[in-house]
């Protein structure tokens, strides 16, 4: 609670500040709102919160929210060129994101549907006005709208899938949801038919196949600082938000839908890393990969007692904020990956934060997405075995796809011509790359 | 610790040498870490292990007298490495010293982890470095080979990983002394299946003959060193995997029933990867295919899982690569200096390069196995044990010999004798001598006295239970 608090102050002073058209102004007001948010998660319950008795809210994992809270301050920062260049909305970016990052953490541990469902909608409106913020550029209109009215039929299905739930149990508590499908009531109609819109309202929200078609255009529509964010803060809140629904709610229908869940995974490895291998868009091949790495991710809901999700999305997060950061150095305008040869001599530091996100992204140990992907196979494997050993498969596909990009962009070229790195471009990438190599002290 | 660390220690140093003092940077860094393991085994008893914690939960280290072997084995390949191409433009780069000491933190870790899950990881490790330098140095056109070496052995990786996942699930266990004792036999096939996958990696690796199609291109494409590091070194952590690992765990219903299709491959492994050579005209070609021969062998013989044979094994393990070392360089020598790599241009060496001439020679001998140097140990027992397991494997390995001799005669006559096809020929350089004579006394001393590697190496080798 203290968290949110401390992030929605932040953001309307920074809303504010971005007024005094000075934009260092905002991002610091930014990154010390998210670093306390993130220390008062830290050392929430050894001090007394003066909201501690705010029934409706239990609060979320300290863990969740300072890696979103950390997330959110790699984004901003990497973002920052951006924000800088269009001073008279700084604030309003920075503003937004705040608030949206309040309905991350509102969302990713609910114990109230209908909370749960108001965090969703916190998080998704402002991500609406983010991807249309540039406004003259008509694919950033023709991605916001397609953005908004793809998300609010998502809602509306969730919306209904809660509805169905609250009248086959009589609740909106997820323990009492639990208590009564457990004697029973998870095989009427009712209960299965809203677990599965459920299902299928975030599999939208976290991008997987079959409801993953939004992805591409809208991440090639928004802009690299506003994608840093979209594709991973969205995602960790999203799967979260479904390991706890459907760990907490629908343990006892576990196999009426795990093989459900095991084809969506299925589907989503194969679909993502196979388009992803011909694109020539930058953002369209992050937005494929993430639609596998969504896949992946929802290996966790085939051990829901123990489903050891946060290294894989932090390692996820970490690269994919990478790429899109390099991406957003030499890349702004025309986003094609044929601008990407040769990147890797330009500057000491891009090379090596480039091939610590590709090969952690590809999963190469020992560096955190390797880490990740074990964890979370080490849960799954005795549960969903031969989804697993597709998945391995499929992951052969996917590190083609990452070679293909570092191949590309570690061609010695015959002139080269040197970049230099803005201060913020230079802690996010260090931080990135401390991140990838660091996480085998997690494990 | 510092035996495991040290070249992690230098990868990162080299990146700030200015690239005046590359080359001797890293000849010293190899040749401290060699220095330092040499000083390390004079105190080491073989009938114990050194256990090293780093505070890890997956990975810890103990090292015993196969280990220290392999140590021993890679720091002399690196220094070697380093040495042989000390001439050569490679070293000068300070980008391949970094990544050639990363590989060779990669293979101590290999060598030296205790727990599975380890193994994995520093066996993947390996494959990082190495890809990095065949792509920067090596002669790809189109990545389109290398992709496929990489992508080859990251899938033969994952069905490795699959199967470390499995084993570590099915017995609760995940260091070697644990999985050791643990009851593999109970779980039936899954036990086959869980070695199937190991077995899968080691065999893209090795590489046995089906899965050896990355081999050819990826040796004759890639620069000298690399395709040293390669086959001299990396490869040989499959043999390793087998002989420390994979063998005295699943031994029983798994073993017994891979056994001899394994058997099989790594025989037509041997004819047919010495037919191919035969009929190579690519002088580094025909080395990538004779070393698919030899492999083979190896890998053969250590599935009939024999105490004895295991030992004589690793004999044979260092013999290739000593083999591999020489043969690389002269084939490296004469694409260096000549510019060419066919043997139908080459012709007339050893009469305007005499030393050239003799240690080539050598070489080619030691690759022959005649009697006096480790090969001949080496592969005649690897035989011998064939032979009284079946008569016709034993005489399908004997093989070998014979064809070996084709080929590496081939390989040794046409580029050095007959006319003169060129007029002058820069003879070896004396880091290159040094190396050739490394090599040869090494291959004489193990070929005279086998019996202070096999007797180092038995006390870490399992009895057999059966």
């Amino acid at each position: 609670m203290d968290s949110i608090i401390i992030l929605f102050i932040a953001g309307l002073i920074g809303l504010f500040a971005g007024m005094s058209k000075k934009p260092v102004a905002s991002i610091l007001i930014a990154s010390f709102g998210l670093i306390g948010a993130g220390l008062a998660a830290y050392y929430r319950g050894s001090y007394t919160s003066p909201f501690s008795t705010y029934a409706a809210y239990v609060p979320t994992q300290g863990m969740v929210i300072i890696l979103l809270c950390a997330v959110t301050l790699l984004a901003i920062l990497g973002g920052f060129k951006r924000y800088k260049s269009d001073d008279e909305h700084t604030g309003d970016y920075l503003g937004l994101i705040l608030f949206s990052l309040c309905g991350a953490i509102l969302m990713a541990q609910p114990n109230d549907l209908m909370l749960f469902f108001i965090g969703l909608e916190i998080l998704s409106i402002p991500i609406y006005v983010l991807v249309g913020i540039d406004k003259g550029s008509s694919t950033s209109a023709e991605a916001a709208v397609k953005y908004f009215f793809t998300g609010s039929f998502a809602s509306a299905i969730i919306l209904f899938g809660i509805a169905l739930l609250y009248g086959a149990t009589g609740s909106f508590q997820l323990i009492e949801i639990q208590s009564n499908l457990a004697i029973g009531i998870w095989q009427s109609p009712m209960a299965m038919i809203g677990s599965l819109f459920l299902l299928a309202g975030f599999t939208f929200k976290i991008g997987a196949v079959p409801f993953h078609f939004w992805g591409p255009d809208v991440y090639d529509g928004a802009s690299n600082a506003v994608l840093m964010y979209m594709a991973t803060v969205v995602k960790i809140a999203g799967i979260y938000a479904l390991v706890n629904v459907f760990g907490q709610v629908f343990r006892d229908s576990y196999f009426f839908w795990i093989d459900l869940v095991s084809l969506l995974i299925v589907a989503s490895l194969f679909y993502g890393y196979i388009t992803a291998w011909k694109q020539t868009s930058f953002r369209r091949l992050i937005a494929y990969s993430s639609i596998a790495n969504a896949g992946l991710m929802l290996f966790a809901l085939a051990d829901i007692h123990n489903s050891n999700l946060f290294l894989f999305v932090a390692a996820y997060a970490v690269a994919t904020i990478a790429l899109v950061a390099i991406n957003s150095v030499i890349n702004d305008d025309s986003d094609a990956i044929a601008n990407w040869e040769g990147i890797a001599w330009k500057n000491p530091l891009l090379g090596i934060a480039l091939v610590l996100a590709l090969f952690s992204l590809s999963g190469i140990p020992p560096l955190a997405g390797f880490f990740g992907k074990f964890s979370l196979l080490w849960s799954a494997v005795p549960h969903v075995p031969y989804t697993a050993m597709l998945a391995l498969i499929a992951s052969v596909i996917g590190a083609f796809v990452y070679l293909r990009l570092l191949l590309l962009a570690l061609k010695k070229p015959s002139v080269t011509v040197s970049v230099k790195l803005s201060l913020e471009q230079i802690i996010v990438l260090m931080l990135t790359s401390v991140a990838s190599i660091g996480a085998i002290y997690f494990i | 610790m510092a035996l495991i660390l040290l070249p992690l220690i230098f990868s990162l140093l080299a990146w700030f040498i200015p690239s005046a003092f590359t080359r001797l940077f890293g000849l010293l860094a190899t040749g401290m870490t060699l220095a330092w393991s040499i000083v390390a085994v004079c105190y080491f008893q073989p009938e114990e292990q050194i256990l090293i914690d780093f505070g890890l939960r997956f990975v810890r280290f103990s090292i015993d007298s196969l280990g220290f072997t392999m140590i021993l084995l890679t720091n002399a390949v690196l220094f070697l490495v380093f040495l042989s191409n000390f001439t050569g433009k490679l070293v000068n780069d300070n980008k391949f010293a970094s990544l050639a000491l990363l590989m060779q933190f990669g293979l101590l870790g290999v060598f030296t982890t205790n727990t599975i899950l380890g193994f994995y990881i520093f066996w993947e490790l390996t494959l990082l470095p190495i890809f990095l330098i065949l792509y920067w140095f090596g002669s790809f056109e189109k990545p389109r080979a290398l992709l496929q070496f990489f992508l080859y052995t990251l899938l033969g990786s994952l069905a490795m990983l699959f199967a470390v996942i499995g084993l570590m699930h099915a017995t609760n266990q995940q260091t070697y002394e644990a999985l050791l004792v643990a009851d593999i036999n109970a779980l039936g096939n899954t036990s086959i299946w869980l070695m199937g996958g190991f077995l899968f990696a080691f065999a893209v690796k090795i590489p046995l003959f089906p899965f050896h199609t990355w081999q050819a291109e990826t040796y004759t494409k890639a620069p000298v060193a690399g395709t040293m590091l390669l086959s001299a070194i990396m490869l040989k952590m499959a043999l390793f995997g087998l002989l420390k690992w994979v063998l005295p765990i699943f031994d029983g219903v798994a073993t017994d029933f891979w056994r001899w299709p394994i058997i099989t491959l790594g025989l037509i492994g041997v004819v047919y990867g010495a037919v191919i050579a035969i009929r190579q005209s690519d002088i580094k070609t025909l080395f990538a295919y004779a070393s698919l021969s030899h492999l083979g062998l190896i890998a053969a013989a250590l599935m009939l899982n024999d105490y004895h044979t295991n030992q004589i094994a690793v004999v044979q393990i260092v013999n290739h690569s000593i083999v591999s070392i020489g043969l690389f360089l002269a084939a490296g020598i004469i694409e260096q200096r000549l510019g060419t790599r066919k043997l139908s241009e080459l012709g007339g060496l050893a009469k305007i390069a005499p030393r050239f001439g003799f240690w080539f020679a050598v070489l080619t001998f030691v690759s022959l196995s005649v009697p006096f140097t480790a090969g001949f140990i080496g592969e005649f027992f690897l035989i011998k044990a064939l032979f009284s397991a079946n008569a016709l494997t034993g005489f399908v390995a004997s093989t070998t010999l014979v064809l070996g001799a084709v080929y590496m005669l081939r390989a040794y006559q046409v580029p050095m004798f007959g006319p003169s096809k060129f007029s002058s020929f820069q003879d070896l350089h004396w880091s290159e001598i040094t190396v050739f004579a490394i090599l040869s006394i090494a291959a004489i001393y193990f070929g005279l006295a086998p019996q202070c590697l096999t007797d180092f190496v038995a006390h870490s080798l399992t009895q057999p239970t059966h």
